[in-house]
């Protein structure tokens, strides 16, 4: 067993020879400093907070994520010999709206309301939450169904890149799922509407999955360096 | 074969014990649910009973005084009308705190001392005014409390009465004395009173309350029709809700701008109401002889909440002024106010008085019967404020003055207690659940040694008035006022408080029979592996880890009030979780990935259609008369699967047979029973008649008794084959559920056969979901873990389904 799995382990290192530690931990960053700048901008430029603004808000959150995760994760796309970066890009815009589907309508099952008050908003954040679940592994998996499955279904990781997009993806969702929580409650805030906290809930999620996978991949690589040696 | 016999046969004797659990079960259960309700559902039957003038001659008291003096006095009832009129004002969650100077509480808090008109008339000594605190009794709510105050009784949340859904008061209440006596009312504002009251009033102006973060619409209402109302001289008693406050707490707190703006208005229109008052007040003018009253219905905390029992909640205030002039001073023997000087340095004096006695003592001041269920005294000092109960006016106050006044006032008490007496008798006589005979024996000895008196006092001096001295009279007082108090406190340990220690015992019982279940859950868990898994087998699975989770989030939900709220929304929300990861599981096992979504979509149109029905009711839509045909077709399918079931079930099976025949005619008749209902408007033929009404849902309950019945005398006449078990048990399952289905779909109204059609579809899909787990490595796993995931998707689900009839 643990022969198997260092031996994909070190398949995967040298096939794609892309992905570093460092190099995860750069494009996490990347992506956390896309989010936060996208914040700054809401709230110092264009004067909008998530609170006040929610649709409009999401929408320019997103409309920055979206770029920055699809640009760094097309550079670690799986099937380097077959397809180029600007296929990646394409297979990344074309998940974008796949996954907002799902993910509106896995919201809408779970029971966010529905009605044309709300339609911007269930737009807007299943756009970003497809940014953050949907997207990196439609970047970097492409039509792959079976490494789909063994990320998202399986949650069987094997390599770096594996870990780089689940544990995010997971963060986000579990987290969303989390942060709808407080909206029964009667405190009458207007934090509690759909779909504020739930977006709190996600970003914070999404975070902590970013940082575990960092965590996890450096874990596993001094590891393996202590065995090497 | 006999009863017993067949008991003791052995072909059931292994079976026997599965039956004493689940019995066991089942009686610990309705225990343990009978004893807890018995300690926590307060109940309280209404008396269909009224109060007459003519009743008075019954009590031991004579008839009422009619002094020589009083020139007005032609009819007196039971006591002398002491006022001619009343202006109540009810400012809706009136804390005593925004009444009383802030002197008399620890710290000054901003919302203290707005109404400065109250302190001024309080402290002024030309005006007979004086502030109470008023002690409410829980439940703290609006409507109960309007009831309290009218019926002088203490309303629990269920009162078993005539009134079902509707919320007008049947029992005798102050308002009905009113108009019983031929007193005039207008009333504005809040249109609870409306509802409560809905032929009583004279005039009304009702605005509606629903709208609690409307803070103006009901005040407003009020301003504007209050102090017109004032000059005119049509009514008798003026009553005029006003809600701003209450709604102010609940959305803004106490510590907040908006309150304190409220009661800044309030101020302004008391000062103009006062000045009207007053300015009528001189002899022959309309408010010669008027009572003003200003007071809350109860408290609230300071985020506005109120319900309970807390002193925040119970304690409110009640602001009386006689406008007749002079004012006297109340005899300090009764006088229980303390006084203390406000920030201005004016002495305002604050008594008590409980809203249990408020109905008693507006009766006694207008001169009407008591309510026949109010368990409430006469107060002595906002009895003693009117200066109408007083006689010889003109006179200086002098010892001779005060002997006359509590000469009137034990007669009006002797009065007072022989009604309450009446009332716990009859109530005793004819309620389901009475007062304790030791509690009634103890009240029974205070009544009859007060009564004693009175009567040895009435016969003793052949001039009773001349010679009873002040200190007889003064015992006399005591010993009335004695009884009234120990029977208000009876009731309020009967009405007012839960019963912890059966609550306690009901909910030991309950976690108890939780521990039979696992026993059992053990036992069978081994009986199973010895079947079916003789190898190790791992007792925790994802799954079994994620039910436990969740079932255990929606028992922590029950804690707060906010998730009970939206308990509905909340059982959709675990039910979807539930969903998705079961389409995970299928997409994992590359099987039933269509049940997976099929179960995910019943739930999404489901709660769809709630929001869409919520939505169309909101907006008050007339129906469409070609409804039914959506209400009606579900029901097509199920009389298919009815057929279908008919068609595989073994001929010689001739009872489940005709079962399920009963069923699918069941089945057809709710369609028929709701095709009629909507076009029974516009059909005149004398045939409709017969069916309108009841007549179809009276046959269908019929026919599920009959088919329960001969489900049951069935058992006793079947053969036990062991080797079918499990198709055995899934029949006798379907059959019950068949049986059922018809009564259900008919009580939980139109949306009945939709909910069974989505019951049907939606536990199918669970069951053969439950599949993904049994087959998984050749069933290694406990039957904890198995059916972990199936029984919490059944449980929410049951739970969903009963929100989505009408209860979301």
């Amino acid at each position: 067993m643990k022969d198997k799995k260092k031996g994909h382990n070190t398949k995967v290192s040298t096939s794609g020879g892309v992905l570093s530690p460092s190099k995860l931990l750069l494009s996490h960053l990347i992506c956390g400093i896309g989010l936060a700048s996208s914040f700054w901008l809401a709230i110092n430029v264009y004067s909008i907070n998530l609170i006040d603004n929610p649709a409009e808000t999401l929408r320019l959150v997103w409309l920055i994520e979206v770029p920055v995760v699809i640009l760094i994760y097309s550079l670690f796309r799986k099937d380097k010999n077959q397809s180029s970066y600007l296929k990646a890009v394409a297979r990344g815009l074309l998940g974008l709206p796949i996954g907002a589907i799902i993910n509106a309508l896995g919201a809408i099952a779970l029971g966010a309301p529905i009605g044309t008050h709300y339609f911007q908003r269930t737009l807007n954040w299943s756009l970003l939450m497809s940014a953050f679940t949907f997207v990196p592994a439609a970047c970097v998996y492409g039509s792959s169904w079976a490494d789909w499955q063994q990320t998202f279904v399986h949650t069987k990781l094997i390599g770096i890149m594996d870990y780089m997009i689940c544990l995010p993806a997971h963060g986000a969702v579990i987290g969303a799922w989390f942060g709808a929580w407080p909206m029964p409650l009667d405190w009458e805030r207007t934090w509690q509407e759909w779909p504020i906290c739930v977006t709190y809930g996600a970003i914070f999620g999404y975070l902590v999955g970013m940082l575990g996978s960092i965590c996890f991949v450096g874990f596993c690589v001094s590891r393996q360096h202590k065995k090497g040696d | 074969m006999s009863l017993t016999e067949w008991w003791r046969s052995k072909s059931w004797g292994d079976q026997r014990w599965v039956f004493m659990v689940f019995f066991s079960v089942l009686l610990l259960h309705c225990v343990a649910i009978l004893l807890f309700t018995s300690g926590f559902l307060l109940t309280r039957t209404e008396l269909p009973h009224f109060s007459h003038c003519s009743q008075v001659s019954q009590s031991p008291c004579g008839l009422p005084v009619s002094s020589p003096q009083s020139n007005h006095e032609n009819v007196t009832c039971w006591t002398k009308p002491a006022v001619d009129r009343i202006v109540i004002i009810v400012l809706d969650a009136l804390r005593i705190d925004f009444v009383a100077p802030s002197t008399f509480f620890e710290e000054k808090k901003p919302w203290m001392d707005k109404l400065q008109v109250l302190h001024k008339l309080a402290s002024d000594p030309e005006s007979a005014a004086r502030i109470f605190k008023a002690i409410a009794d829980p439940p703290t709510t609006s409507l109960q409390r309007l009831k309290g105050l009218t019926t002088g009784g203490l309303p629990t949340f269920i009162d078993i009465g005539n009134s079902f859904g509707a919320p007008a008061i049947v029992e005798d209440n102050l308002i009905h004395q009113l108009v019983a006596n031929g007193k005039r009312i207008v009333m504005m504002g809040d249109d609870t009173w409306t509802q409560l009251f809905p032929n009583h009033f004279n005039k009304s102006y009702p605005y509606p309350s629903f709208n609690v973060k409307d803070l103006d619409t009901v005040d407003n209402g009020c301003i504007s029709h209050l102090v017109p109302t004032l000059y005119d001289d049509d009514w008798d008693v003026l009553i005029a809700h006003f809600l701003g406050v209450d709604h102010a707490g609940h959305i803004f707190g106490v510590d907040s701008a908006q309150m304190i703006e409220k009661l800044e208005q309030y101020n302004e229109q008391l000062e103009k109401v006062v000045e009207v008052l007053q300015s009528q007040s001189g002899k022959g003018g309309l408010h010669e002889n008027t009572l003003l009253l200003v007071m809350g219905d109860h408290g609230q905390t300071i985020n506005g909440d109120h319900g309970g029992g807390t002193p925040e909640e119970v304690e409110t205030s009640i602001f009386a002024m006689s406008l007749k002039k002079p004012p006297l001073p109340i005899p300090s023997e009764f006088d229980a106010s303390s006084c203390k000087l406000d920030l201005l340095g004016r002495k305002v004096c604050v008594s008590s008085i409980q809203q249990l006695d408020f109905a008693a003592t507006v009766s006694a001041l207008l001169g009407i019967p008591f309510p026949y269920g109010s368990i409430g005294g006469v107060n002595p000092m906002l009895y003693g404020l009117v200066a109408g109960t007083w006689k010889n006016l003109e006179e200086g106050l002098s010892q001779q003055k005060v002997k006359e006044w509590m000469q009137n006032y034990a007669k009006v008490l002797c009065v007072n207690s022989w009604q309450v007496k009446r009332y716990i008798d009859v109530y005793t006589a004819s309620s389901v659940i009475g007062f304790s005979i030791d509690d009634l024996k103890h009240v029974e000895e205070i009544y009859a040694k007060a009564v004693n008196t009175w009567s040895n006092s009435n016969s003793n001096s052949t001039s009773f008035h001349a010679t009873s001295s002040f200190d007889s009279l003064k015992t006399q007082i005591d010993l009335y006022s004695n009884f009234l108090s120990s029977v208000a406190e009876l009731a309020r340990t009967k009405f007012t408080e839960f019963n912890l220690r059966t609550m306690g015992i009901g909910f030991g019982i309950l976690f108890m029979s939780i521990f039979v279940h696992l026993l059992f859950i053990v036992k069978v868990d081994r009986v199973h592996k010895d079947v079916f898994a003789p190898n190790e087998t791992s007792p925790v699975s994802f799954a079994l880890i994620v039910s436990c989770v969740l079932v255990a989030a929606r028992a922590c939900s029950f804690l707060s009030n906010s998730y009970i709220l939206e308990e509905g929304k909340m059982t959709s929300f675990l039910l979807g979780s539930l969903g998705v990861l079961s389409l995970r599981h299928s997409i994992m096992r590359k099987k039933m990935i269509l049940e997976a979504t099929t179960f995910i979509l019943i739930i999404s149109i489901l709660r769809f259609t709630i929001e869409l029905n919520l939505s169309k009711q909101g907006s008050n839509e007339v129906l469409d008369s070609k409804m039914y045909v959506a209400d009606v077709a579900p029901l097509l399918p199920l009389i298919i699967l009815a057929y279908m079931l008919y068609k595989s079930i073994a001929s010689c099976k001739l009872v489940l047979k005709l079962v399920i025949t009963g069923s699918i005619f069941s089945y057809i008749l709710v369609a028929l029973h709701w095709i009629l209902e909507s076009n029974l408007s516009n059909m005149t033929h004398p045939i409709y008649d017969v069916i309108k009404g009841n007549v179809i849902p009276r046959v269908i309950y019929i026919m599920g008794i009959t088919q329960l019945l001969s489900l049951v005398v069935f058992r006793f006449f079947e053969e036990v084959e062991r080797a079918k078990w499990g198709e055995t048990t899934m029949m006798k399952g379907v059959a019950m559920l068949s049986t059922w289905s018809s009564t259900l779909m008919i009580l939980s109204g139109r949306q009945g056969p939709w909910i069974a059609l989505a019951l049907v579809v939606g536990g199918w899909m669970i069951s053969r979901l439950k599949g993904l787990e049994e087959d998984q490595k050749n069933a290694k796993i406990g039957v904890l873990a198995c059916y972990s995931s199936s029984v919490t998707q059944w449980s929410l689900f049951g739970s969903f389904l009963f929100f989505c009839t009408g209860h979301w």
